[in-house]
């Protein structure tokens, strides 16, 4: 195995392992907001760290293949926390329960706790 | 083979809780979903303007549209009672149709007729010797070798429109205007409706 | 136009715009990205994965976003629904249109032009598969589904969207 195929294995191994790390968070988070925290980080950093991995195994292609990856890398970058804070938006103006810490600002009425999803 | 396992399993559990869910909105999620895994499957057995257009049409527009109409109909599902006939119509039709793949050659068998006809082979042959700029063979046959098919589609899509044209009316704001000469405090007169 | 009880969700007024601002940057960003791969989308189907239905789509998905952060009227001013309604018929009559122009340039010659076959439209159409005819009457096809589809879609979300709003959103 070359460098940079050790350096991809490596990547691809983090990745997963955030993947991983995303999933048993939303399983066991207790509460709406912080489960949308645990889903996020699987768009992140285990999309991009995949994705980052990905374009370290383009050895011999064609130059534009680790560029659009590069730019999927961006995309997903760019919409999946955008994504998550709609849904925490959404939810905060729903009126959906906050389990501890302080409550989500910004709602018109603060009817609080109205469903628990 | 695994991960085709693994992607059959979740497809799986997909569809039995979107059949058991009676949350609506939580269930229009998961079809998303549901369409997002078979376009996995399709990408592995090497389908990919298969899968391109199922996930742009079964996770995008497909599942935007049912949030839409949600938004105008109920969010839960009234609690139907359990009923054996549909169950039993289901488990036959499923089972006649396991019965009859059994008939159908191995996957990527080369031996299968789908390969050995002259009239699908010859797609190949003349795409690559005669049409040399356009590589993507799924194209070719799309839109030149089986172009009237792709009209009909197109033609399927247009009725679709034009049915959910007829269906939903359109421009409710525009019929407002009263009939010159109806009595103003007449109570029958409801103006239009819907 | 439903007859269930009032629940918090109709009580409250919609999201006023100065609250939306993330999404609204970042779809401001984007939405001319997403435009334009549809495009790319579009005429690279004979290369790689690709053509009118995706295309199509893909277009539609980028208005519809459109459509859902900066309201309906806004859309309606980008597209109104009329150019939507011409949109829809117009790509079945393209790839019509391509059936009968090749009936009508190859009518002289017997065994070649057939409804959709492509080969009369190139220079020297005639004998054997002439490649740029087939590569015009490709691309022009597929132009007309592309604009069929994406009409359809958002057509069909025009319908929904206008029945389903109780008033001007801000």
């Amino acid at each position: 195995m070359t460098t940079l195929e050790l350096i991809a294995a490596a990547l691809l191994c983090l990745g997963t392992f955030f993947c991983l790390v995303g999933g048993i968070g939303l399983h066991r988070m207790p509460d709406f907001y912080t489960r949308t925290h645990a889903a996020s980080i699987t768009d992140t950093m285990g999309a991009g760290l995949v994705l980052v991995g990905l374009m370290f195994l383009c050895d011999g292609q064609h130059w534009t293949v680790p560029v659009k990856l590069g730019m999927v890398l961006v995309f997903v970058l760019l919409t999946s926390p955008t994504s998550g804070h709609a849904l925490v938006k959404a939810a905060a103006a729903e009126g959906v329960r906050w389990v501890t810490g302080t409550p989500p600002d910004s709602s018109p009425d603060a009817e609080g706790s109205k469903e628990e999803v | 083979m695994p991960i085709e396992l693994i992607l059959f399993l979740l497809l799986f559990a997909t569809a039995v809780v979107i059949a058991r869910l009676k949350d609506l909105f939580a269930a229009a999620m998961l079809t998303g979903i549901f369409s997002l895994v078979s376009a996995g499957l399709f990408t592995l057995m090497d389908a990919v303007d298969v899968a391109f257009t199922e996930a742009a049409v079964g996770a995008g527009i497909s599942t935007i549209l049912m949030l839409g109409t949600l938004s105008m109909t109920a969010r839960n599902e009234d609690q139907q009672p359990f009923r054996w006939l549909p169950l039993l119509v289901v488990l036959i039709t499923g089972a006649v149709l396991i019965i009859g793949t059994l008939d159908m050659p191995a996957y990527g068998d080369f031996q299968a007729p789908a390969h050995q006809h002259e009239l699908y082979a010859g797609f190949i042959e003349t795409t690559r010797e005669e049409i040399e700029h356009i590589p993507n063979i799924v194209t070719v046959i799309l839109a030149s070798f089986r172009g009237y098919d792709t009209l009909g589609e197109t033609t399927v899509i247009f009725t679709a429109a034009i049915g959910v044209f007829l269906l939903l009316g359109h421009r409710m704001k525009h019929e407002q205007e009263p009939a010159p000469d109806a009595q103003p405090d007449d109570p029958s007169e409801a103006g239009n409706e819907s | 136009m439903s007859d269930a009880p009032p629940s918090a969700k109709d009580r409250r007024p919609p999201m006023r715009m100065r609250e939306k601002l993330i999404l609204r940057v970042v779809s401001k960003a984007l939405i001319p990205f997403i435009l334009l791969f549809a495009l790319y989308v579009q005429f690279h189907g004979d290369f790689g994965p690709g053509g009118g239905f995706q295309a199509g789509v893909i277009f539609a998905a980028g208005l519809v976003l459109y459509g859902v952060i900066f309201g309906l009227s806004s859309l309606e001013h980008v597209v109104p629904p009329r150019t939507v309604e011409i949109g829809v018929a117009l790509g079945v009559l393209l790839y019509g249109g391509v059936g009968v122009a090749c009936l009508v340039l190859g009518a002289g010659q017997e065994g070649v032009g057939n409804f959709l076959d492509y080969n009369v439209l190139g220079s020297h159409g005639g004998e054997g598969v002439n490649a740029h005819g087939q590569h015009l009457g490709i691309l022009l096809v597929e132009l007309g589904v592309g604009i069929t589809v994406a009409s359809s879609m958002l057509a069909i979300f025009y319908m929904f969207a206008e029945r389903g709003r109780p008033e001007d959103d801000s």
